[in-house]
């Protein structure tokens, strides 16, 4: 008896990746994309009316972004499951996702490698993160509320990366590791210097680190 | 550019390929509209830049980081998230430093495409003129 193919809604406001991702899906027999979407209420609407097994949803999108759009599918009680597309992982982005009921997240680098192995994950009761199924969503939920527990940390004003530059300053990396670790030039890492120690009111890295230790900004380490 | 990066990530590109066997022009035009959108974003961004409209820089930055990431145009994606970043912290000559490298990875790339696939790759339009 031939299986029921999984039916796909792609969800992009790129057209060339629409037709990229459609095109690789296609591919596969147990795949059939029914629908398309260029932005958040083209999708909600596709998604209401096509009832796809799958929503690919990117998370950057035009009028309704792909967070709210998950947030009102939820709230629509659907049974699509949806995978969200992202060019970043953001913790933070990954953790309110999957509160709002996303099953998968993929990168955008590693769509051609990773979809047809996570929409099968998916649709077989997993959930896919980091380029493989996921075993115990608890721990995952859990792991990821504990890294991303920033703002309950007293931050004088710092934002997140400004954060990351100041741990990495502790642990002695020069502003070309900064520069190579963050994909910034130096010429951006010294911004980012020069406006913590304006926020801080510190006036070098020595001053920095001690400010860092003494005022308990540094993130915690596993096990703390 | 980092040891290693090459200018088209070829795994991304030969599984494109394979997955649109059937119909190799159509994969010739997805790379021409993929370059015809890169160069008119690359235009999009460089007025963004010039106007320090900091916002829609990033936001065009994001969005060519996108689809580059997903044919398999890694260092376009990597100067594109640089770009994003340098936007987003105000710094106005380092985004134009970064103009200047997504321009030149647009090129270097848009002749390993014409390599592989031939003239008919390039769009019309292929500088950021």
């Amino acid at each position: 008896m031939a299986q029921i193919p999984i039916r796909v809604l792609i969800a992009d406001d790129h057209p060339v990746v629409r037709v990229g991702l459609r095109n690789m899906l296609q591919v596969d027999p147990l795949i059939k994309v029914v629908g398309e979407a260029c932005d958040g209420v083209e999708a909600l609407e596709l998604a209401r009316t096509l009832r796809p097994d799958i929503l690919l949803l990117d998370l950057a999108m035009p009028n309704v972004a792909g967070m709210e759009a998950l947030r009102e599918m939820t709230s629509d009680n659907l049974e699509t499951r949806t995978v969200v597309l992202t060019a970043l992982i953001d913790k933070r982005q990954v953790l309110e996702a999957l509160q709002l009921g996303a099953r998968g997240v993929v990168l955008k680098d590693a769509v051609v490698e990773h979809l047809s192995a996570c929409i099968s994950a998916v649709m077989q009761g997993q959930y896919w993160l980091e380029g493989r199924p996921v075993q115990n969503l608890v721990q995952v939920l859990r792991d990821l509320t504990a890294q991303t527990a920033l703002p309950r940390r007293k931050t004088y004003g710092l934002t997140a990366r400004e954060l990351e530059v100041v741990t990495l300053i502790t642990e002695g990396c020069t502003n070309k590791d900064i520069a190579k670790t963050f994909g910034i030039s130096e010429e951006t890492v010294k911004r980012h210097l020069t406006n913590i120690f304006n926020k801080l009111g510190v006036g070098n890295r020595l001053e920095l680190a001690l400010f860092a230790l003494n005022h308990d900004l540094l993130p915690a380490t596993e096990g703390s | 550019m980092p040891v290693n990066e090459t200018i088209l990530a070829t795994a991304v590109y030969d599984q494109l390929k394979q997955a649109m066997a059937s119909e190799p022009d159509g994969f010739i035009e997805l790379y021409r509209e993929y370059l015809a959108e890169a160069w008119n974003t690359l235009h999009s961004l460089r007025e963004a830049v010039q106007q320090q409209n900091a916002q829609d820089a990033s936001e065009k930055a994001h969005y060519l980081k996108g689809s580059s990431l997903v044919l398999g145009a890694r260092v376009v994606a990597r100067v594109a998230a640089t770009l994003q970043e340098l936007a987003l912290n105000g710094d106005a000559r380092g985004a134009e430093a970064g103009l200047k490298q997504i321009e030149q990875a647009l090129l270097e790339l848009q002749a390993e495409l014409s390599d592989r696939l031939g003239a008919r790759v390039i769009p019309v339009r292929s500088t950021a003129a």
